[in-house]
């Protein structure tokens, strides 16, 4: 009656392949995601605290839309929806060269975006709005302004909540599987279905995201540490 | 930090181990909560499917109302109810271990590797895999499917197959049926491989059968049994029961009638060689 744990189905036969690859798609996957992530968050997120109403109002469309869905549903989107809106030449030029992957950056990029834009226009907005009067009144445009100085303070400002919706953006990429992406999740699944091993696949897989986000985590509080502006954020710990 | 992941790997043991250790016998569980829970499918017509009137039927789900539940109850001496949830190729053995499920009753093939964390009880369909692709299309068995995209499901027995049998496949394993026959639909795969009564059931249901062939000869044997938790003789012995017994008393074969007969929802005949294995299966009283 009692489950017999078996952990050497993880390192015999092809398991230990299998997580590896399933570990680099998913390393593919969520960086490149984050930086069409970060590319958007950081213009979305900069063009929500402009003046001009017009761009103001595309960048809160853009927000509201996108992270106001689930993930899932946007994987299928990206996946099965779009494609058909394209010519069948690159329909099928597509369909042979991974659109599963491709649909998945989308999907996962694009929803991660939303969520980063957020996580940035707090940031701006917590810096005084004097530094922007002063930064123009000196001569600067207003995109000079942003590019030389908002931005630059705010992306220090946002390092901790920007790292919690980095790791968000990793774990999430598990969703591409509903989209046949041989991601982590995935190859855990699959060492499931050639050995009938289920608790032990899955604990492989949870010890590797947790080995991954922790790395993540510990590397970018140094960061945060190493970037912090002295006056302006002290940290929760000081340095000796 | 090891010492940190210690701490880690220390919860994650505690957290699993006395779960598992704790349970009790299946037949003590059902008679102190009246339920039987069963995993089954909401997308494999006719096996466990919903159908248009947003009913949760099937083949596998019939046989557990009319069959393994009668057994349950007379062993039990009192009513029980049957609960249904929805399992998955993925989930579905997790779902027993985990006692969430008492019983999977869906379209599972029993396998040997499967034998050494669950159990099984009797063979009650016989089918095999075969490929169902756009009327008109190439591939005309696991032959000529190199560097084609093949979708199959993903953690069945056909990808497994496909991958020694085939390895210049394409292979796109997708979680559920429903999204590997809307690539199919849509060419982002070129066949879709299952079981060839999963294929008929789903060619059956959609919007235009007549646009799809199902090709091939059975390039697996897949019989399917229903799964029990692994070493529990005292509840597989009275599910085994209930299932001979239908088969001994025709019951069973009114219920493949109903589902697969001619008037069913997909025709298909049970052939003579099947019948006579049913019977077989059944020992004396």
């Amino acid at each position: 009656m009692r489950y017999q744990f078996n952990w050497s189905v993880l390192w015999t036969g092809e398991s230990g392949l299998w997580l590896l690859s399933g570990l680099i798609t998913t390393l593919e996957l969520s960086i490149v995601a984050w930086l069409l992530a970060a590319a958007l968050g950081v213009v979305s997120g900069a063009l929500r605290t402009v003046r001009f109403w017009p761009l103001r109002v595309a960048a809160t469309f853009y927000v509201e839309f996108f992270r106001n869905v689930p993930l899932l549903v946007w994987m299928f989107f990206w996946y099965f929806a779009i494609p058909p809106l394209l010519p069948q030449l690159v329909q099928d030029w597509l369909f042979a060269h991974g659109l599963e992957f491709w649909a998945a950056v989308c999907a996962l990029g694009v929803y991660s975006g939303a969520r980063f834009s957020e996580v940035l226009r707090s940031g701006i907005q917590s810096i005084p709005r004097t530094q922007l009067e002063a930064s123009v009144a000196s001569g600067l445009t207003t995109f000079q302004a942003y590019r030389y100085v908002i931005l630059p303070v705010a992306l220090r400002l946002i390092i901790p909540p920007g790292t919690n919706e980095s790791l968000n953006l990793l774990k999430n990429s598990s969703v591409a599987l509903t989209i046949s992406v041989a991601e982590l999740t995935f190859q855990t699944r699959q060492i499931e279905t050639y050995t009938a091993k289920a608790i032990e696949a899955l604990t492989a897989g949870t010890v590797i995201y947790l080995i991954l986000c922790v790395s993540i985590a510990t590397i970018m509080s140094w960061v945060e540490r190493r970037t912090a502006i002295p006056g302006l954020i002290v940290g929760g710990r000081q340095r000796r | 930090m090891r010492r940190w992941m210690g701490f880690v790997m220390a919860l994650l043991v505690a957290g699993v181990t006395p779960a598992l250790a704790q349970q009790k016998s299946t037949l003590d569980k059902i008679g102190e909560t009246g339920t039987l829970t069963i995993g089954t499918r909401t997308g494999s017509p006719p096996f466990g499917y919903v159908n248009a009137k947003n009913e949760w039927v099937g083949f596998s789900i019939d046989l557990v109302d009319e069959l393994i539940k009668p057994a349950l109850e007379k062993k039990l001496g009192k009513p029980i109810k049957v609960e249904k949830k929805e399992s998955t190729p993925p989930t579905r053995i997790p779902l027993l271990s985990s006692g969430a499920v008492d019983l999977v009753a869906e379209t599972m093939t029993d396998t040997r590797t499967r034998r050494d964390s669950v159990d099984f009880t009797l063979t009650y369909f016989v089918t095999g895999a075969q490929f169902l692709v756009k009327k008109g299309s190439p591939i005309k068995g696991i032959k000529n499917i190199d560097g084609k995209r093949i979708a199959s499901q993903q953690g069945s027995t056909n990808a497994r197959i496909i991958r020694e049998r085939a390895p210049k496949a394409i292979l796109r394993e997708f979680p559920d049926q429903p999204a590997a026959f809307q690539a199919l639909a849509q060419g982002q795969v070129d066949a879709y491989t299952n079981d060839g009564i999963q294929l008929a059931g789903l060619k059956a249901k959609s919007p235009n059968p007549a646009q799809w062939d199902i090709v091939g000869d059975f390039y697996s044997y897949e019989p399917y049994g229903m799964a029990l938790r692994k070493g529990d003789a005292d509840f597989r012995n009275v599910v085994n029961a209930g299932l001979m017994e239908g088969i001994e008393s025709g019951k069973f074969f009114e219920i493949y009638e109903k589902w697969f007969g001619p008037k069913g929802e997909l025709p298909y005949p049970m052939s003579p060689q099947v019948r006579s294995f049913m019977l077989l299966q059944v020992v004396p009283k």
